[in-house]
This record gives structure tokens, C-alpha cells and sequence, in this order.
């Protein structure tokens, strides 16, 4: 009877994520194109070329500097911004720099990205100017029409908007934490800095683990950012994943390959928060 | 049991609902007074103006006179467009009527059976038919079956500011040798990019390419490579041709692969840059920004080309009808494609027709009725890149051209990557 009450949430998850995972399993055995009726089956021919697509292999270092960054960025930093916001001296400013830090989040990526063409842009751009201002004017280039700095251009576009919402999650652990750990800290003669490294720290490890969770997982995943942006050029140079696979599937209508890149997107994605979730141990009793 | 049945209830009303959200009928509904509502699904490729307001404005007309239909219009732009028109055909959802590009783009759209034979409306309505320019229905027919109306006519020509070249006493180039001593000569003055284009856009990469490869390799060569079930790609013609790209790029500066298409032409527009390649459809906008005057030259012959050095490149677009249009969508894109809608259409954004009647002196600028000429004289037509060849190959191309541009590749290597594709389309 029970079982009943299961079964709404189970027919939503069937019908958006399990029928979908299996059907993309077994349309990546086929090759077909959005425009014919017909499939033609070709076993693991996909997985073959997929292992020498060299477009595979530039996005898969894409994705993963992707992550790199994003971890030190969004994790990282926003864990040491969510500590100073929550420090006595700036209790009263932090209610600002909350809600201006979390600002981006709220703002369509779509916005964010014509913003960011305007930063990049080669001719009157900001980020130019101001390095022209600054005396710095030599290091202007085009910053996404340049092959070795446009997916660090893509790449620090994401840590501008997502910061803040990593940044809220920790303020939230931290207000968690109690009081008296940081008194004792304190009596105990350490200094901010210290209490940072040995309360605050081992205090959010659930949300450390969460929030390195979500930023790498969503680095396996990214497209919006880079499909906006630069559509993964200069040639293939800030492609990643998500958009090859997409343009795989609906530019060169190849949906039997874009199929397979999406199983190797899944597979990296469950195995990278597999790893995570033995080695945070969370969800143990402590 | 109550419970259960009622858990069964919305479990059944949660599928019901699933399934209403996946239908693409658009079928009809009831106006005010009770009378049936036909609603006609539309979907062109131009958000940006004037042609948004212009097709607006022609649907706010033919709901007038047609009280008993409703347009439901989207639009999205070019590569855009490409990539939604895929997605729409793929889940059964294509709209009733919908821009096309000509040859290879309207070929896939045609193989996957969904699209409208209009051979038999073409016989039946031969006054509205016969004022349709009849060399441009070529790119939508395939086996002797039509399947578009052709409704804009373009080509592809080298704009040049004609103040600048009498200042720096330079004339539009016949060759391509002249062009590279053109563009030299260009730079010496102190224009540090005589020649920009907005590498971003993939398409702009493709136009180039295709033309390039027009004028160098022998049409016998390009007929086989173009068909993927035959090309292999193999000629030295089109390393040569990507060459002859990457020393155009040589002269667009570092900011070409970071800027669109718009920014090139706003720089054109604005007097900023000597030189750029456009499409007779911009003229209108290059008129807009105002204070150049401008002129054409046709990409030059180059030297030991195999190809026909006056070739224009340029196809039609035109307008397509889903398999399942009701009349109403038919009759809607008579209405379209009347002379009377044409006429206004070339007056209001500058682009050519392919309707007859549809552009003269009254309607265009002298600069639009010159490149119209040039158009309809032109000694052959060539396909836009991106519609002659597999999709597959073209964006190898257009990515190639932009690693040519930033120096992360070689013509080369390129070429590697087209053959090994070719090979693996020949075997599909």
C-alpha cells in the first residue's frame, strides 16, 4: 500500500531521467539523423570514433580546467569570502555584499554573456580599457577570439556568476556552527586566521563536500557559458562537453554519436561524485 | 481501495499530462463569436529589423483580411535558426510555414518527409507561380520535385569605400594578385586592417571558403567532393584555397576572430575599414549607417583557377510548407510571396526578391537595382558553402578557418580532417 506513495516521484523520475538514460544507451548503437525515419545500426562503431575524436579530447581538458578553477574559485574562495562576511567587524555590511555577490546568480546566463562580450570586446571593451588605464595596455588582446585565452575568458565569466550562490551555502554552514568552538578558539589565544583553519574548516566539511559536488559535476556538464560565449572556438578551443555533443547532435545532426557523448558525459559525471561521496565519507556516522 | 484508485487517478492524469505536453498540434480553436480559428504556426530566421516589423506588420495584415486565421510567429536568427529547425523536425514539430536556405539545407530538410511536394500547387495557380522567377526554384527542387518557393535572390561581392580607394589612387582589383597588392598598398596608408571580417561567425568563414574553392578547383572536382557519398577532398586546389584564406586573414588583424559579421559591416559603414565581403542583402544596412559611399567588385580571378572567374556566389532563400499545412498556410504564403508583399519587402529592408516586378528602380537604392542586375546576369551561380556540402565537412572548414586565422593550424592539417571525415561519410 505504501509503495503507492512512491510511485508519483517514481513515475517523474522514470519518465525524465531513466527511460531517457536507457533510450540514449541505445540510440548511441545506432546512426541516425534527425531528418530520416530510418537507423542504421553500427554496434559500438560510435565509441571507436569517439576514441580518436581529437575535438573529444580538447573539450574533456576543457571541462576538467573547467573544473579546476572552479573548485579553487568557487569553493575555495567563496568558503573564505562566506568567513569574512560572517565575521563580527563586517556584520554590518554584510547584508550588502550578500545580496551583491549573489546578484549574478539571479541574472540569465544569456545576459551575463552579452555583459561579458561587451568586458571581451577587442575594440572598446572594458577589460582593455582598464588595462589601458592602468598602463597595462600591452596585455589587452581579443580575449575570446584568441585560441589559447578564450575558454579562460568562458572559464572566469562562470566564477563571476556562481561565486555567490557557493559563497550563500557556506554562510549558512557557518552560521551553524556554534558559538562556544569559536570562544574556546579564541581563549585558546588563536587568531583568525587559525580559527579559520581549525573550527570554521572541519566545521563545513558537509559543505565543502557539497558545494565541490555541485561545481564539478556542473563542470562536466557546462554549456550555457562557452554555447553563448564563443560556440567552443576559436576553431575547437574552448569547446567543451556538453556543446560538442550538442552540435554533434543537432549542427551535424550525428544523433547516434551525439548519444555516445553523452554516455561519456554521464559516466564521468557519476564516476567523479562516486569518488567523491567514498572519500568525503559523508552521510557516516560520525 | 478508495485511496488506491485515487493514486491510480493521478498517476494516469500525470501521463495524460506528459503526453499533452509532448503534442505539436496546433490545430484550431474558437473566436469570439463561436466561428473556427485556424492557427497557422510561423517560423522565419530574422528577429532583428526592419524584417521583423516587415513580417509583424504582414501578418497583422492577413489576420485582417482573414478573421478566421491566427499566425502564431517565432523567429531566431541564422545559425540559430539552423539548429531550432533541426529540433523541430527531429520531435514532429514543424511549423506550417518556415524559411529555408536553398540546396543542401533544403535537400535534409526534404529527406526526412515532413515537407510539403508543391508541384501540384504550382500547376494549379500558374498566376501566382508564373511570377515567380523560375532559374531560382533550381535550389529547392530535388527529383523533379519542388518542395520551395524561392522569395530572396543575393550574392557575395567585396564592398570597397570608394572615397578611400580614389584618396589612396587604388582600383577595384580584377585579379587576385591586384587584390594582395590592393590590400598592401591599403596598409602602407596606414590602414592597419584594410580587410575585416567577423570570424565568429562560422558562416562568414564558409562564404569565403566557398567561393575561394569556386575559383580555384575545376567544377568536375568540386561536383564530386560536394556530394558526400563521393568526395574524398583529395585535390591540391584546396589546400591552395585555404592558403589563400589565411593570407586574407593575414589582413584582418587579431580582432576578426573575436568580433560577428555586424561588427565587420558597422566598421565598413562607420568608414573605419576599406574593405568588406558582404552580401548584396546588406547594402540597405551599409545605406543605413550612412556617410560611405561604396562599390562592388566580385571576388578577382585567381591565377591558373580552374573555375569560372565570374561566378556569383549567392543562392535564394525562400519559404517552405510543412506536410500537414492546412489551406490557409498555403493560401498565407501566396500572400507571402505576391508581388504586392515583395515589392513592399525590397522597399522596406533593401534585400532582393525573386518575384517579378518585385524590385525596379522605384524601390531601391541605385546601389540595390546595380547589384540586382549583377545578379541576374551573373554567368553562374555558386551555393553558399555551408549548403553545398555535408554540414560535417563544412564545419570543418569554418572551425579550420578559424584555427587558420589565430595560426593554430596549418591547410594541411585541415585538409587531413576533411579527407578522414569524407571517408567515413562515403561509408555511412
Amino acid at each position: 500500500m505504501s509503495i503507492l506513495f512512491l510511485l508519483p516521484s517514481v513515475v517523474i523520475l522514470a519518465t525524465f531521467v531513466f527511460i531517457p538514460l536507457i533510450q540514449n544507451f541505445y540510440y548511441s548503437l545506432y546512426d541516425f539523423s534527425v531528418f530520416s525515419q530510418t537507423k542504421t545500426w553500427v554496434g559500438l562503431d560510435n565509441f571507436k570514433v569517439l576514441l580518436s575524436d581529437k575535438v573529444v579530447q580538447t573539450a574533456l581538458a576543457n571541462n576538467f580546467k573547467y573544473a579546476i578553477i572552479s573548485v579553487f574559485f568557487q569553493v575555495a574562495i567563496a568558503l573564505v569570502l562566506a568567513y569574512i562576511l560572517e565575521d563580527k567587524i563586517f556584520r554590518r555590511v554584510a547584508p550588502f555584499f550578500r545580496v551583491v555577490y549573489f546578484m549574478p546568480v539571479m541574472i540569465s546566463i544569456s545576459v551575463i554573456a552579452l555583459l561579458f562580450g561587451f568586458i571581451y570586446n577587442p575594440q572598446m571593451g572594458l577589460l582593455n580599457s582598464f588595462l589601458d588605464l592602468i598602463g597595462l595596455g600591452e596585455y589587452g588582446k581579443p580575449w575570446l577570439g584568441n585560441s589559447t585565452s578564450a575558454i579562460y575568458a568562458v572559464i572566469a565569466m562562470s566564477q563571476w556568476q556562481s561565486i555567490g550562490f557557493i559563497m550563500v551555502i557556506f554562510i549558512v554552514a557557518i552560521q551553524k556552527i556554534p558559538k562556544e568552538l569559536y570562544e574556546a578558539a579564541e581563549m585558546d589565544g588563536a587568531g583568525k586566521v587559525r580559527r579559520f583553519f581549525s573550527v570554521t574548516v572541519p566545521q563545513v566539511r558537509e559543505a565543502i563536500f557539497v558545494n565541490t559536488l555541485i561545481t564539478i559535476t556542473g563542470s562536466m556538464l557546462v554549456f550555457n557559458e562557452p554555447y553563448i560565449l564563443t560556440n567552443g572556438g576559436p576553431g575547437f578551443s574552448s569547446i567543451t562537453m556538453a556543446v560538442h555533443m550538442y552540435q554533434e547532435g543537432f549542427v551535424k545532426d550525428n544523433m547516434g554519436y551525439a548519444s555516445t557523448l553523452a554516455i561519456v558525459i554521464f559516466i564521468l559525471t557519476a564516476i567523479l561524485a562516486l569518488i567523491q561521496i567514498r572519500l568525503s565519507g559523508t552521510g557516516k556516522d560520525e | 481501495m478508495k485511496r488506491t484508485f485515487s493514486f491510480v487517478v493521478m498517476v494516469l492524469f500525470l501521463f495524460a499530462s506528459l503526453v499533452a505536453c509532448s503534442s505539436s498540434e496546433s490545430g484550431s480553436s474558437k473566436g469570439e463569436n463561436g466561428e473556427d480559428i485556424v492557427e497557422i504556426n510561423f517560423f522565419h530566421r530574422w528577429p532583428n529589423e526592419p524584417r521583423k516589423s516587415f513580417y509583424d506588420q504582414k501578418i497583422k495584415e492577413y489576420m485582417e483580411a482573414n478573421p478566421n486565421v491566427k499566425i502564431n510567429v517565432d523567429a531566431v536568427l541564422n545559425d540559430s535558426y539552423k539548429e531550432k529547425i533541426r529540433v523541430l523536425v527531429s520531435s514532429d514539430n514543424l511549423p506550417h510555414v518556415f524559411s529555408s536556405w536553398s540546396n543542401s539545407f533544403a535537400e535534409n530538410l526534404v529527406s526526412s518527409n515532413r515537407i510539403m511536394d508543391l508541384n501540384s500547387l504550382l500547376e494549379e495557380d500558374k498566376e501566382w507561380s508564373g511570377n515567380i522567377i523560375e532559374s531560382q526554384f533550381e535550389g529547392f527542387t530535388f527529383d523533379d520535385v519542388t518542395y520551395g518557393v524561392p522569395f530572396t535572390i543575393d550574392g557575395k561581392v567585396f564592398f570597397y569605400n570608394k572615397e578611400i580607394f580614389e584618396k589612396h589612387n587604388l582600383q577595384a582589383p580584377s585579379s587576385y594578385d591586384e587584390f594582395i597588392k590592393v590590400l598592401d598598398s591599403l596598409q602602407a596608408a596606414g590602414y592597419d586592417t584594410p580587410l575585416v571580417e567577423g570570424l565568429t561567425n562560422a558562416w562568414a568563414i564558409s562564404h569565403y571558403m566557398g567561393t575561394i574553392f569556386q575559383r580555384v578547383l575545376d567544377p568536375g572536382v568540386t561536383a564530386v567532393d560536394y556530394n558526400a557519398k563521393t568526395g574524398e577532398f583529395t585535390d591540391p586546389g584546396y589546400i591552395k584555397g585555404l592558403e589563400i584564406f589565411e593570407e586574407l586573414t593575414s589582413y584582418m588583424g587579431d580582432i576578426s576572430t573575436a568580433i560577428d559579421h555586424e561588427t565587420a559591416r558597422n566598421m565598413f559603414g562607420n568608414g573605419e575599414i576599406p574593405i568588406v565581403y558582404m552580401q548584396f542583402a546588406e547594402i540597405k544596412l551599409v545605406e543605413n549607417i550612412g556617410g560611405v559611399d561604396f562599390g562592388f567588385f566580385n571576388f578577382p580571378a585567381v591565377a591558373g583557377g580552374k573555375g569560372d572567374p565570374d561566378a556569383l556566389t549567392g543562392a535564394p532563400e525562400g519559404w517552405m510548407l510543412s506536410k500537414d499545412a492546412p489551406k490557409e498556410a498555403v493560401d498565407f504564403l501566396k500572400f507571402l510571396t505576391s508581388k504586392e508583399t515583395a515589392y513592399e519587402f525590397t522597399k522596406t529592408d533593401g534585400q532582393l526578391n525573386a518575384i517579378k516586378g518585385g524590385v525596379d528602380e522605384g524601390n531601391t537604392s541605385p546601389a540595390s537595382f546595380e547589384a540586382y542586375e549583377i545578379v541576374l546576369s551573373a554567368s553562374s551561380p555558386a551555393p553558399w558553402f555551408d549548403n553545398a556540402v555535408n554540414i560535417n565537412i563544412a564545419d570543418i572548414f569554418m572551425r579550420g578557418g578559424q584555427s587558420l586565422a589565430t595560426g593554430q593550424t596549418t591547410p594541411q592539417d585541415i585538409m587531413k580532417d576533411v579527407q578522414e571525415r569524407a571517408a567515413r561519410l562515403k561509408n555511412e
